[in-house]
Parts: C-alpha cells; sequence; structure tokens
C-alpha cells in the first residue's frame, strides 16, 4: 500500500496497468505534463517516484538530482524507465541517481515486483525520523563514526531546543511538531547551502539533532543557523507572549512558572584527526558542552576549543 | 459557469502560468554556481504567480506548516535552495504574452510596494507580510486569464466597452469577484488566513472577518497605484474608496506626502526590473 507516482508519456500509462497496480492497493497518480508533476511530487511527495528517462528540457535528470539531494527525500525510491536500447547500451549510473530501473516493454507483473522490492529495501534501510524524514540514530552513529574513521577533521554540533517541553505544554504538541520541523529544515538548507553533500544532518529524536560539517564552516553554519531560527520563531508564538518576552508553562515538577522564548543551543565538538577514534568519546564531550551552552541567555553555540571560547547572537 | 463548478475547476489548479521573461531570468540565475537562495528569492518576491506557488508549497502538508507562513524570505528558509530551484526549473509559462500580462505583473509589484511603505509607517510588525498580501490580491485574475481564458477576454472586452470595473462584470458573468476567486485559490493552497482575507476583501475590506487592516492597506495601495498610473489593473478605472476602511489606516496629510515621496523613488528603482521584462517579452 504504497503512494506511487508516475512520471511518463506513455509508458505503464494504460488503463488496465494502472488498475493492476490500484488492485495491489497502491494509490497511483499519473502525469504526462512533468511541470505539473514535479510540483505535485514536491509539495506531497510520494512513497516512490517512477519517472521515465528523456523527459523534454532534461527534467527527468534535474529532477532526479534534486530529489536525490534534498536530504528529506534522498530515501524516496525512484525507478526509472528505460527503453531496451539504454538497457544495451548502459547509463552513467552518476547522473542517474535512481534505486531501480524497468524497462517500457516490461510487463506490468515485473513492473509491480520491482515497486515491492524498491519499497521492501527502502523500508530496510531507513531509520529515518517520521517527523522530520530526517536520518535517525543509527545512520548517525554510523556517520560520525566514518568521519572519525577517514579523519575527515568535521566538527560535530549537538541541537537542541531549549524550554521545549514548557512549549509543548503550553502551545500542544502540534504546534512543538511543527516546531520540531523547522528546526529540521533550517539545519538542512543551511548545511547543504554551506557545504553541498559534505555535510550530514540527523534527528536523533524530539527536539535533539546532530550535523557535522568540515570544521571551518562550523561556525559560519551555527551562525546562519541560529539567525534563521530567530527570525522564524516569533510565528511559533502568540503575539502576547511575544510581547510579554516570556511564557508561563509547567516545569518538570509541575509547578507553574515563566519561561524565556524558545531558543536554541548547539554544542560543537571539532574533531581534528586523530583526537578521538570512537563515537562515544565525542558524545561525552558534547554533553559537558551542552552544560555550559544550556547556561547561557537565549540562542548560542559554543565551540570546544580546549581552551573554549563561545559565540552568541 | 456557476460557483460549484468555478470551485471545481480551482480544485484541479496545481499551478499557475508566468511572464517567460521572469522564469527564463531565474534559470539562467540558477545556471550560476555562486547564485544563493535568497538571491533567488529577491527576483521571486516580484511575482505574484510564483511568490504564491513558493508558499503553496510551504504551507502544504508535507513542509507540514499549514496557514503559518506568509513570506517569501520565511518560505525561503525553510524550503531550501533544491526545492526552489526545482520550482524554477518546472514553473510553467504563458504561451502567449500579451501586453495585459505584464501590466497586472507590473500593478501587482507596484501595490505590494505601497502596501509595504504603508505597514512600515504604520508600524506593523511584519510588514513584508502586507506586502505580500498586495502582491497577490490579484490571483484571481490570473486564475480567469490562464483557465477561463475566454471567459476573461469576454469579461474584459466587456468591462472596457460598458465603462465597468472587472468585478462587476465577472459578478455578471461568474457570480464572484476575481477578490473571491483569489481568495478561493488561496484557501484551497492552505495559505495563512492573513493572506485569504485580503485578496478575498480587497474591495470590500471592511466585511473581512479578520486581519482588516491588513485589508485595508492593501484596498487602499491598489487605489494608490492606479492612481499614480503604474502598470494596468485590467480595467481603466479607479476603484472607489471604502472610507470606512480609511478611516481605520488614515494617514495625514504630512505623513501621505511621505508615502508618495518614498513610493515615487522606490516605483523609479523598480523600473529598471519592468523594463527588462518588457524588452526580453
Amino acid at each position: 500500500m504504497a503512494r506511487i507516482a508516475l512520471v511518463t508519456s506513455n509508458a505503464f500509462s494504460r488503463q488496465d496497468e494502472r488498475l493492476c497496480l490500484e488492485a495491489k492497493g497502491h494509490v497511483v497518480s499519473f502525469k504526462r505534463d512533468v511541470a505539473k508533476a514535479l510540483e505535485a511530487i514536491l509539495s506531497d511527495p510520494p512513497d516512490l517516484l517512477i519517472i521515465e528517462k528523456g523527459l523534454e528540457r532534461n527534467l527527468d535528470r534535474e529532477v532526479i538530482s534534486a530529489l536525490k539531494n534534498n536530504l528529506q527525500l534522498a530515501l524516496m525510491p525512484i525507478i526509472l524507465v528505460v527503453s531496451e536500447r539504454d538497457i544495451a547500451t548502459g547509463l552513467d549510473w552518476d547522473s542517474y541517481q535512481v534505486d531501480d530501473i524497468v524497462s517500457s516493454q516490461a510487463t506490468v507483473e515485473e513492473l509491480l515486483t520491482r515497486i515491492e522490492l524498491s519499497l521492501a529495501r527502502s523500508h530496510r534501510v531507513a531509520d529515518n525520523n517520521p517527523l522530520t524524514k530526517l536520518p535517525g540514530n543509527s545512520s548517525i552513529l554510523k556517520s560520525i563514526q566514518n568521519m572519525l574513521d577517514q579523519g575527515q577533521g568535521h566538527a560535530v554540533c549537538y541541537v537542541d531546543i531549549d524550554n521545549f517541553k514548557p512549549y509543548n505544554d503550553k502551545y500542544g504538541f502540534s504546534r512543538g511538531d511543527e516546531v520540531i520541523r523547522m528546526v529540521g529544515r533550517i539545519l538542512v538548507n543551511v548545511v547543504q547551502e554551506h557545504c553541498g553533500n559534505e555535510g550530514f544532518v540527523g534527528h536523533v529524536g524530539g527536539d535533539d539533532f546532530v550535523f557535522h560539517v568540515p570544521k571551518e564552516e562550523a561556525e559560519p553554519v551555527c551562525q546562519d543557523v541560529i539567525k534563521s531560527f530567530s527570525a522564524l520563531i516569533p510565528l511559533f508564538l502568540d503575539e502576547e507572549d511575544l510581547e510579554k518576552g516570556y511564557f508561563t508553562s509547567k516545569d518538570r515538577q509541575g509547578n507553574t512558572r515563566t519561561f524565556p522564548l524558545t531558543s536554541l543551543s548547539i554544542a560543537v565538538v571539532p574533531c581534528e584527526k586523530g583526537r578521538y577514534s570512537h563515537y562515544g568519546e565525542v558524545a561525552a564531550t558534547a554533553a559537558r558542552l551542552k552544560k555550559k551552552v544550556k547556561a547561557l541567555d537565549g540562542s548560542n553555540y559554543f565551540i570546544d576549543r580546549r581552551s573554549a571560547s563561545s559565540g552568541k547572537s | 459557469m456557476d460557483k460549484a463548478e468555478l470551485k471545481k475547476r480551482l480544485n484541479d489548479i496545481q499551478s499557475l502560468p508566468t511572464l517567460p521573461p521572469i522564469v527564463s531570468k531565474l534559470n539562467e540565475m540558477v545556471a550560476d554556481e555562486d547564485i544563493t537562495a535568497v538571491k533567488l528569492g529577491k527576483v521571486i518576491e516580484k511575482d505574484q504567480v510564483l511568490t504564491s506557488k513558493l508558499l503553496k508549497m510551504v504551507n502544504s502538508s508535507f513542509f507540514g506548516f499549514p496557514q503559518r507562513i506568509s513570506t517569501v524570505s520565511n518560505a525561503i528558509v525553510l524550503l531550501g535552495f533544491n526545492v526552489i530551484k526545482t520550482l524554477i526549473v518546472t514553473s510553467s509559462i504563458f504561451e502567449v504574452m500579451q501586453a495585459s500580462d505584464v501590466g497586472l505583473f507590473e500593478h501587482s509589484l507596484g501595490c505590494a510596494t505601497a502596501c509595504g511603505i504603508i505597514a512600515k509607517m504604520r508600524q506593523i510588525k511584519n510588514p513584508e507580510e502586507v506586502s505580500t498580501a498586495g502582491l497577490i490580491h490579484d490571483l484571481g485574475k490570473i486564475v480567469l486569464r490562464s483557465e477561463l481564458p475566454e471567459e476573461y477576454e469576454a469579461i474584459v472586452r466587456e468591462a472596457q466597452e460598458e465603462g465597468l470595473y472587472m468585478r462587476q462584470v465577472e459578478k455578471k458573468r461568474l457570480g464572484v469577484g476575481h477578490g473571491e476567486i483569489g481568495g478561493m485559490l488561496a484557501r484551497q493552497w492552505n495559505l495563512p488566513e492573513r493572506l485569504v482575507f485580503p485578496i478575498e476583501f480587497h474591495h470590500k475590506p471592511e466585511l473581512a472577518p479578520e486581519y482588516k487592516e491588513i485589508a485595508a492597506i492593501v484596498h487602499f495601495s491598489d487605489i494608490l497605484i492606479r492612481a499614480v498610473g503604474f502598470g494596468y489593473g485590467g480595467d481603466p478605472w479607479v476603484p472607489g474608496l471604502d472610507h470606512v476602511a480609511w478611516e481605520r489606516i488614515k494617514l495625514s496629510k504630512s505623513q501621505m506626502r511621505e508615502v508618495i515621496a518614498e513610493l515615487d523613488e522606490k516605483l523609479i528603482e523598480l523600473q529598471d526590473f519592468t523594463l527588462e521584462i518588457k524588452v526580453e517579452g
């Protein structure tokens, strides 16, 4: 039972073929007009995309690379519909970062099997957070450990939202979820803008995020993240609270008290080559730093430079 | 065509066309390696169709900020470069660009500019939101132009020949005016009510259930920009001023002088851009 978007000029578009897919419980949306299809895909992504090679204006390649470079959509499986000739001559898989191919001449049974395999595979690898669609704990661990093993010298940054629990209590879960999604989007976009595919963003869970970027990018990324967060957070607070500059909610002990407006704390652990060998050590340093950065008012980042220094916005 | 049928037509609208020169300019920008999302935003926020598409996307269920985001700069932070780039690469254009399309583009841009100036003068917290409302207030006209081209032409012709406002002819032929049509689409696209109501009620701002002040500023700016003769709103008539709305946002004579001076200056700056659009068109 998946939502499938089909973007082809006519392959697999016959009524009986679509009925076949629907009989398996899939919801199929078929589009001939690529531009319109893409807009629909971006604003409401399907579980799987089937797209034909050789669309007008090179749009197939554009779309595939846009989706695969989007940290939140990269895991959506894409099946490329190719001609028999493409199969004979081979394709440049670097420019077509797809998950599978199917011949435009294939039977609908074959197509169905490929769809099911792709979906099963994507469930196997995904530990993505359902709210932000960002990689979860095991991917985070793997990514940081890889970075350490290869001595890439990135900085690992731990992000969390200050006073998130009382915010959730006061404004309700659905607005809390929006704030978490907002932070996820900001991190993805800022990291991507500064370091393209060299960066990584993951969502530990709740209001905790982790990203790592080349060491020299850490500071500008933190600054931009905090700048964007500060611009957007007022949209998620009531005017009344904004004017007062604080809000009233319950603390962990259940006592009603006032809290400063929601802000962001980032603990930055630069991992020069050879300094850490294991993910756990990085996490331990981060935990120590987090205490320091949390003690400051407002949104802040704090970089561990042994002789620690801080940045404030 | 009745209202129900019109609503059904609106339901199917995934996307609206815009001016070819704007899209080709953006496509060129996208090809430049040093381009940033913010720079693209500066052009997008001049075009009502691209702006409303951007807002549609960010307020959609996938991005998950329903009816929350009302400005281009906030949308850009949340959508990111790749999504914006795809939006540009896949945007559709008018097959034939008419002089009136450019006229409406200028009218919308001018109205947005006036809205921003007045919002700032009235010390409204988020003036960019008010100028966005001004930019997309005539979205309904784009809907008519692209989805019901024959009706649209008939409406324009009848308005000209009979000396009527476009919205009068629209009401007569379709049962609703472009304000309501734009409002319906904006609601369907999940845009915030802070934008929906000003679009829907820009000719009758006092009927807006909420955000009357924004609606009144859009209403007044629409009139002001026609009066200074920037762009073309589709009919040659300057709409009448709603006096209750004016009382709500009333500016003193000296404030008004300031508004006009600043508007003049900003419109001259905009002319470089609109000329570029006209020449390429």
